[in-house]
């Protein structure tokens, strides 16, 4: 098979949030390095993969990301099963995008694996100038939800990288925590996460280095 | 300004079918469909608005009442501009039903571009909120979804050709008088509309008419192609991951703009009660057309290659092949309905 099919493990992440914060152009970021000022709206669900190395195994993304529109809830939620992390994604710059977070929190408590690790990714961090949304509202949200956080701009190529690659170590260290060693269940479609609720320190990771 | 309409002599055989049928006192309705499911002329974007516009509803069939008919039709919307649409021009309210709908309508129109810079000029975005928000009001069922944004355009650029009698690429809105823009935003409005009535179900809650359509598509295709079907089932595929696009923004997205003009002719020409149950013909064509490529990959190569198809070269004779056998195939499961029954 192709070099592309050579991985210790395959996560399966969606990418949530309202419509509008910039989904598509941070998996277009991380797995093709584009960036598309003009990009269409997503819809229903858009699919991608790239495989990064940590602690010398390699985990294979396989992303999901969704279209935000409410309208496309019954159809998007479907993929949240089976998912092992979610960049929950709002726009630093749009109030209302932060302030929908909870609703999005409880699709996933909804219809995700209760053990799903989270990542609050505040994008647009290219639009300081119209900033409505502080780095400590954000990190005070993450530590009460116990999530991690942290701040992109897919546009400037800002932390993107480093967001996927702290979801996908953190699902693989808990997940290796767990001693569940078992690779063949995550080399299947849907996984089976089998691990504890998130412990991870968010404030370890920190909002907005 | 040049004029794109070629004279008598010049005209095509299939223009000059057009023209003679569409200056009759009475359009003969009937004739017009069967014309026009074989596509406009494209050198004529005046025959391709009429026929649109006679076919949904639009324009009367009878030419003594388009003059008065229009005007009424022109009248009923600028009051309904009057009514839905001044009070929230400013700006979306939030909390508010309308005010959400509105916004997202507005984070819609600057990513709506089917491939044609008009759609970036402001007159025409402004237009293009119009229709929507009113048409979401008038629809509250529904409300706007994203991707009717993307089903408009075809609409506007019809009729906007058609008033400035050029050819769409060469659409200069600047050129346009606010009377014209009106014209077209009224006329793209009711179109829009009957256009949308056959397939209101796609936007409800839980979208019944896109499930609908998926579930057929996927029993025709178990029918008439089984060893694709079976490799999709075994690879993990679900129809609706690899058609839901298609159905809620009728393959708007998956061809090059001039072949969806194109289709859309066949869509409005198709019978009275509508292009829907066509669409999924269609759909299962077009699927069956990368059968033997789909039948080599698993489910990642398969995702992926379906979410961006190798149709950016297509033209309206890879179109017309797609209809002509969607057509076929229509026929025959018309004709022995219980292929479609479940055993």
């Amino acid at each position: 098979m192709s070099k592309d099919d050579d991985y210790d493990y395959l996560f399966k992440v969606v990418l949530i949030g309202d419509s509008g914060v910039g989904k598509s152009n941070l998996l277009s970021r991380f797995t093709r390095d584009e960036f598309n000022l003009e990009s269409k709206s997503t819809i229903g669900v858009e699919f991608a993969t790239k495989s990064i190395t940590t602690n010398g195994k390699v985990i294979k993304a396989q992303i999901w990301d969704t279209a935000g529109q409410e309208r496309y809830r019954a159809i998007t939620s479907a993929y949240y099963r089976g998912a092992v992390g979610a960049l929950l994604v709002y726009d630093i710059s749009k109030r209302v995008t932060f302030e929908n977070l909870e609703r999005w929190l409880q699709e996933l408590r909804d219809h995700a694996d209760p053990n799903i690790v989270i990542m609050l990714v505040g994008n647009k961090g290219d639009l300081r100038h119209l900033r409505a949304v502080g780095q400590d509202e954000a990190l005070a949200f993450a530590e009460k939800h116990g999530l991690a956080c942290i701040e992109t701009s897919a546009l400037e190529a800002t932390n993107v990288e480093t967001a996927f690659m702290r979801l996908l170590s953190e699902i693989y260290t808990l997940m290796s925590s767990r001693q569940i060693t078992d690779a063949d269940s995550f080399r299947n479609a849907q996984p089976a996460m089998q691990v504890e609720p998130v412990q991870a320190a968010p404030s370890r990771n920190g909002c907005c280095p | 300004m040049q004029s794109a309409s070629s004279t008598g002599t010049q005209r095509s055989a299939k223009a000059q079918k057009f023209h003679r049928l569409l200056s009759l006192p009475t359009v003969d309705l009937a004739a017009l469909r069967e014309l026009l499911w074989s596509g406009a002329p494209e050198e004529d974007p005046k025959v391709r608005a009429q026929s649109w516009q006679m076919l949904l509803g639009y324009l009367p069939p009878v030419q003594d009442r388009q003059p008065s008919g229009l005007q009424k039709k022109r009248e009923e919307y600028e009051e309904l501009r009057r009514r839905h649409y001044l009070p929230v021009e400013a700006e979306a309210p939030s909390g508010d039903v309308d005010g959400a709908i509105l916004r997202q309508i507005r984070l819609d129109i600057p990513r709506t571009s089917p491939g044609l810079p008009i759609f970036g000029h402001q007159r025409i975005q402004q237009l293009l909120e119009r229709i929507l928000f009113i048409w979401s009001l008038r629809h509250p069922a529904s409300g706007y979804v994203q991707g009717i944004n993307d089903l408009a355009t075809p609409f506007v650029v019809v009729l906007l050709a058609s008033e400035l009698d050029c050819l769409p690429e060469e659409i200069n809105v600047d050129a346009a008088s606010d009377d014209t823009l009106d014209a077209v935003e009224a006329g793209a409005y009711w179109c829009l509309t009957k256009f949308l009535s056959d397939i209101q179900d796609h936007y409800t809650s839980g979208q019944p008419g896109i499930q609908q359509m998926v579930a057929k598509l996927r029993e025709i295709v178990h029918r008439i192609d089984q060893k694709l079907y079976d490799h999709l089932e075994e690879q993990g595929l679900d129809f609706l991951q690899l058609s839901f696009r298609w159905m809620n923004c009728l393959l708007l997205r998956e061809f090059p703009f001039p072949c969806v003009i194109r289709l859309w002719d066949t869509y409005i020409a198709e019978p009275l009660e509508g292009f829907s149950s066509f669409h999924v013909y269609v759909c299962a064509v077009f699927l069956i057309y990368w059968s033997p490529q789909l039948k080599q990959m698993d489910y990642q190569q398969l995702m992926l290659f379906m979410q961006k198809l190798p149709t950016g070269k297509w033209r309206n004779q890879e179109i017309e092949t797609l209809l002509a056998e969607a057509f076929v195939l229509k026929s025959l499961f018309h004709s022995s309905p219980n292929h479609l029954n479940p055993r």
